[in-house]
């Protein structure tokens, strides 16, 4: 008889507490299954009638059923919580596709960012980075690179002049003689910076451009290891392999000097503007340091020799990012130069 | 320099490549071929053509022409030379030809059908003369279509030998394994026992090595035969007569220029090469007055100047129509006094710039052989007056050069066999002796030991072209594996760099040159900025003192296309000094430019400059001329002035306002901070309190931050700025500056008396001071 009416109380709290809607009808249905005044509180009270046997069957059925009630108020009131935090987080839904606000990077200047690639290319290599100074003197110009006064080579490099006699470096070779100079055989160096040439500007030519001059001096430098820098430094520097040819070219402070070209990357050998039809585009002056270059510069050429060259790192930037006036490269037009 | 394919091949016995193939093998092997194109190629369609019969047609100039044209047979066509007759032989060109870009097609004209055309001289690429059809007068006509080879000048400045063709075909000859042959005959130079009509006074053998002259008589100035007109005419050199044509034949092929004078205006019979005199001055050819000096040699004769040696004949000794004794020069200068002397006289000739490049001595002679051979050519009857007159103290031969051969494998990285290295230099005719066991003796022909080659290195490159440097295999080199020196200070420019980037700044270039105008904004004065000697344009003649005239311009012309932009440059001031090299001082200038007037910009430079260096302050001072005259101050950091924060003049910016930092990087570099050493972790709890201070309007808050965190003294372990009020109910002219205090003892707890007593004297000490507490 008891324990049918626990049956029973328990059938029914449980189905209360599965229908109650709210907190407050879930109160309500612990209050009447578990509350003090309670069925299951006061059936207790009714063991003392029965028999000892029965007793303890029935005290096990209430604590089972207990402890049922218990639960299913526990997993109730939870769901009831995750509810409540399900509603409240879902009212704070936000847009995603607005837009973040804040700063953006702004960007390196493309000549900056092939140079910076380059000159970790070289530091990976053991080559140390040198500065020299823009405004130079003309030994370090001219004469220490072998091209004396009234030499024709001259010629070829328009030399902005300044008043007190010093000029404006036509090439960042004189790092070389400095470097050379300062730190001695052997060496490894490579020098990035603005050079200047006495020109009209255009679309293709510019008075202010940027160089990266290399060298290295140590004992038995080859041509076959000047090849193998460069080879290296352009696999680098377009990020695949590019068809090569060296042939002489004259530059007095090397021996024998060398013109490095590329074939065209735009029209891949045929011709077309950009290599002026001839499929090559001349890219890295380069040669064996010549031996007056090294003895100026107080290095015994019987006993070191090297290599030297000299990059055009804004023409270089212009072939990688596609530009076609060079003028853009010192307008300051940031329509420009947040592009990179 | 352009070279003639037909004259090349004339000088290179054998097959020879086709032009284009030739172009590129002289490009790999010698020096950089610019360009190959066919020259005259009309030539190949033209005939020998004899005129039958003129008719005039009526009411035009024009004539009917009927000529036998050979292989095109009778053609009838309309000609308007005034020198065309019947029983002439000229040139019939028939339609479908195209000279140049004259498209010659079959038409009507004056009622005549025009079959084809008979061309001038200049028509056909021969000459430069249009006066008239070309007359063959008796002459064969067998002149065929050309190819010029043009090569880089730049790529020939080493090598005075590749400024006549022979020189290059003696490469030719090298390169394809062929027979160079050699067009002078030294024997048709009268024996030295004759004595020469001239005399040849040098007075300085270092500017004039050489000087050496034939005199001719009976001589008849005419044009020259058409083969010898084509010839020069596809070099790019004008024909005009047949003395002047001969030396620019020879100068052209052998590299060695030369001159003839009218031997009727010499005046006296000594010919002297000696230095300019000052206030001397030549008439030239040209027709312009040249004023030479000591740094010219000037060629004279007992009366004066007749020409400027090496460079340009005088017009006074010129040779004309009734010259009939000439005297030829053919004479050597030195490379620099000739260089000097075109450039200072503005005047580039096909001789200075032959001499310039160092011609050999040797080759006077052979230049005038060669042109004894061509004047009996080009003026029968030509002949020498008696004997050579020739000034020379020739040099001693340079001592041949030892070429150890494994030494030469080392500088090229690969091996070339000895037969292989001999037989280069000798197809360039080098003299190859054997010094030793794998060493050669290399003696240097003169033509290349004028400057060329003079030691082994020269003859590295020898060798090296001729076996191809593409058959050297990349290696990459054994060496120390010692780091490399690092350039801190280009590391710290990089970093700079990255993080001007990350705040949103754009990296901008600007020249080094400003203009006197721009800096006049600034108030620099133009007397403390280097200056230009020659400038491209008279307005950007000053090297830069300061990023901030580029900065200005940049602001200028992007505020026309955007809104708000941020952008820097890293680069270089230049200052002179007083001796040595000038400064060259690194900076790094940014600027921020928004429509807006409160001066956020100047907050966000500050950030920026506390984000490239932690303790960076500002310290306010009066504006400049170009700055904002209440928003400009000294940025300070590490104990020292690294730069200046400021807005720009309202006035110098339109449609906005910009902000400028400007740095000292050398000094931000030394600012940083250069060690850093870890603080154990507060283990006790520290006590905030806050404070707001009454001032005045303009007193500095930094100023009352500092005299807070002095009185807090050795308790106060951080004090935060919290805000800042103006406005009621503070009375006019007053502002509330309020911070958060935080305190703490490292060993302890501090108690909330202790708290409280270190408030209590900041307060009781700011109001020493003379500053109000909110309390
Ligand atoms: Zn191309």
């Amino acid at each position: 008889m008891l324990e049918q009416q626990i049956d029973g109380v328990r059938r029914r709290a449980l189905e209360r507490i599965q229908s109650a809607a709210n907190a407050d009808e879930l109160e309500a249905a612990r209050v009447e299954a578990l509350g003090r005044k309670g069925f299951l509180s006061n059936a207790s009270k009714e063991f003392g009638k029965l028999a000892p046997e029965e007793r303890a069957r029935a005290g096990k059925l209430l604590n089972e059923a207990k402890q049922a009630i218990e639960t299913a108020l526990e997993d109730r009131r939870a769901r009831f919580d995750r509810d409540t935090l399900k509603a409240k987080l879902e009212s704070e839904w936000i847009d995603l596709t607005l837009p973040a606000p804040g700063i953006r990077p702004g960007s390196l200047h493309p000549v900056t960012q092939v140079q910076t690639e380059i000159e970790e290319l070289f530091i990976s290599m053991g080559f140390t980075v040198l500065d020299g100074p823009e405004v130079e003197t003309e030994y370090h110009n001219f004469d220490a690179l072998n091209i004396p006064a009234n030499h024709p080579a001259r010629d070829t490099q328009d030399t902005f002049w300044l008043t007190n006699g010093l000029l404006l470096r036509t090439h960042t070779s004189p790092v070389q003689v400095r470097g050379m100079q300062k730190l001695g055989p052997p060496l490894r160096m490579i020098a990035p910076g603005r050079v200047f040439r006495n020109e009209e500007v255009d679309a293709s030519h510019e008075h202010t451009f940027y160089q990266l001059e290399g060298m290295m001096i140590d004992r038995d430098v080859s041509v076959a290891h000047l090849i193998y820098f460069m080879m290296t430094l352009l696999s680098s520097i377009f990020r695949r392999e590019v068809t090569v040819r060296l042939r002489p070219g004259f530059f007095p402070f090397v021996e024998p000097g060398f013109e490095l070209d590329i074939q065209c990357l735009i029209c891949g050998g045929p011709g077309c503007p950009v290599c002026k039809q001839s499929g090559w585009v001349e890219l890295l002056p380069c040669g064996l340091v010549h031996p007056n270059v090294l003895r100026m510069s107080g290095i015994d050429p019987e006993e070191w020799n090297g290599f030297a060259f000299g990059l055009g790192l804004t023409r270089l930037a212009m072939m990688r990012y596609g530009i076609d006036d060079i003028r853009l490269l010192a307008s300051g037009d940031l329509r420009f130069l947040n592009q990179f | 320099m352009r070279f003639s394919y037909q004259w090349l091949c004339e000088l290179v016995e054998g097959t020879h490549p086709d032009p284009v193939e030739l172009g590129r093998v002289i490009t790999m092997k010698t020096a950089e071929c610019e360009g190959v194109n066919v020259f005259a190629p009309h030539l190949a369609r033209v005939a020998v053509a004899r005129v039958l019969s003129v008719d005039p047609i009526a009411g035009t100039h024009n004539r009917k022409v009927d000529v036998d044209a050979g292989v095109y047979g009778r053609r009838t066509v309309v000609c308007g030379a005034t020198n065309c007759r019947a029983g002439m032989t000229t040139i019939y060109v028939p339609p479908g030809t195209t000279l140049g870009v004259l498209a010659i097609e079959t038409a009507e004209i004056n009622g005549v059908r025009s079959d084809g055309m008979l061309a001038s001289g200049q028509e056909l690429g021969i000459n430069r003369d249009h006066s008239g059809i070309l007359d063959l007068d008796g002459q064969s006509f067998g002149l065929k279509p050309d190819w010029t080879i043009e090569i880089d000048n730049k790529s020939l400045t080493h090598r005075p030998d590749l400024w006549g063709h022979h020189g290059m075909a003696r490469e030719v000859a090298a390169i394809t394994g062929l027979k160079l042959l050699d067009p002078v005959q030294m024997n048709l130079i009268p024996a030295r026992s004759e004595p020469s009509p001239i005399a040849v006074a040098i007075e300085d053998y270092t500017l004039c090595p050489r000087y050496s002259a034939l005199l001719f008589e009976n001589v008849t100035i005419q044009p020259s035969p058409l083969w010898l007109q084509y010839r020069l005419e596809a070099i790019g050199l004008n024909p005009i007569n047949n003395i002047v044509d001969v030396t620019n034949y020879v100068m052209a092929e052998l590299a060695q220029p030369m001159h003839a004078f009218d031997a009727e205006k010499l005046r006296g019979h000594t010919i002297y090469a000696r230095p300019g005199q000052a206030g001397e001055r030549v008439l030239a050819l040209n027709g312009e007055w040249y004023d030479v000096g000591p740094f010219n040699v000037v060629i004279a004769d007992d009366a004066g100047p007749i020409a400027i040696g090496g460079v340009i004949g005088g017009g006074e000794s010129a040779i004309g129509e009734e010259t009939t004794r000439i005297v030829l020069e053919s004479a050597n200068f030195q490379a620099s006094s000739i260089r000097r002397t075109s450039s200072i006289l503005k005047l580039r000739t096909d001789a200075s710039m032959r001499f310039e490049k160092a011609q050999d001595p040797v080759n006077t002679l052979r230049g005038l052989a060669r042109a004894v051979e061509l004047l009996r050519l080009v003026s029968p009857g030509i002949r020498i007056v008696g004997g050579l007159a020739d000034a020379w103290q020739p040099k001693p031969a340079p001592a041949p050069i030892r070429l150890p051969l494994d030494w030469l494998d080392r500088k090229l990285g690969r091996a070339t066999p000895a037969a292989e290295a001999r037989s280069i230099l000798e197809s360039l005719q080098f003299g190859v002796a054997e010094a030793g066991p794998g060493v050669f003796s290399v003696s240097v022909p003169t033509w290349r030991a004028t400057k060329d080659v003079s030691m082994k290195d020269d003859l590295v490159e020898e060798v090296g072209r001729m076996i191809g440097y593409d058959t050297i295999a990349p290696q990459a080199p054994l060496v120390a594996t010692t780091p490399p020196p690092a350039n801190e200070e280009r590391a710290f420019h990089h970093r700079v760099r990255e993080t001007m980037v990350q705040q949103g700044f754009t990296e901008v270039y600007n020249y080094s040159f400003v203009s006197e105008d721009e800096i006049a904004v600034f108030g620099f004065d133009s007397a403390d900025h280097l200056r230009l000697g020659n400038p491209i344009v008279a307005d950007q003649q000053l090297m830069r003192s300061s990023l901030l005239p580029g900065i200005l311009r940049n602001i200028r012309h992007n505020s026309k296309h955007l809104d708000a932009f941020r952008f820097f440059e890293i680069g270089r001031e230049i200052h002179s000094s007083a001796d040595g090299l000038p400064n060259e001082i690194p900076h790094l200038t940014a600027a921020i430019f928004t429509r807006e007037t409160a001066g956020t910009q100047l907050f966000e430079l500050k950030r920026v400059a506390e984000c490239l260096v932690g303790d960076a302050a500002v310290e306010p001072v009066e504006g400049g001329s170009y700055e904002h005259p209440a928003r400009a101050g000294v940025v300070r950091a590490g104990g020292r002035d690294i730069g200046r924060l400021f807005e720009f003049h309202p006035s110098l910016v339109e449609g906005g306002r910009a902000a400028v930092l400007d740095l000292d990087l050398r000094a931000l570099e030394s600012a940083q901070p250069n060690e850093r050493r870890y603080k154990a972790l507060r283990r006790y709890p520290a006590s905030a309190f806050d404070l707001s201070v009454l001032a005045g309007a303009r007193d500095l808050a930094g100023l009352i931050q500092a005299r807070l965190a002095e009185l807090a003294g050795s308790d106060l372990l951080s004090i935060e700025f919290l805000r800042q009020y103006e406005g009621s109910p503070l009375p006019e002219g007053k502002k509330s500056v309020s911070y958060r205090l935080t305190v703490a003892d490292p060993g302890r707890t501090l108690s909330s008396d202790e708290v409280a007593a270190v408030r209590a004297r900041i307060i009781e000490g700011m109001r020493g001071l003379g500053y109000e507490l909110r309390v």
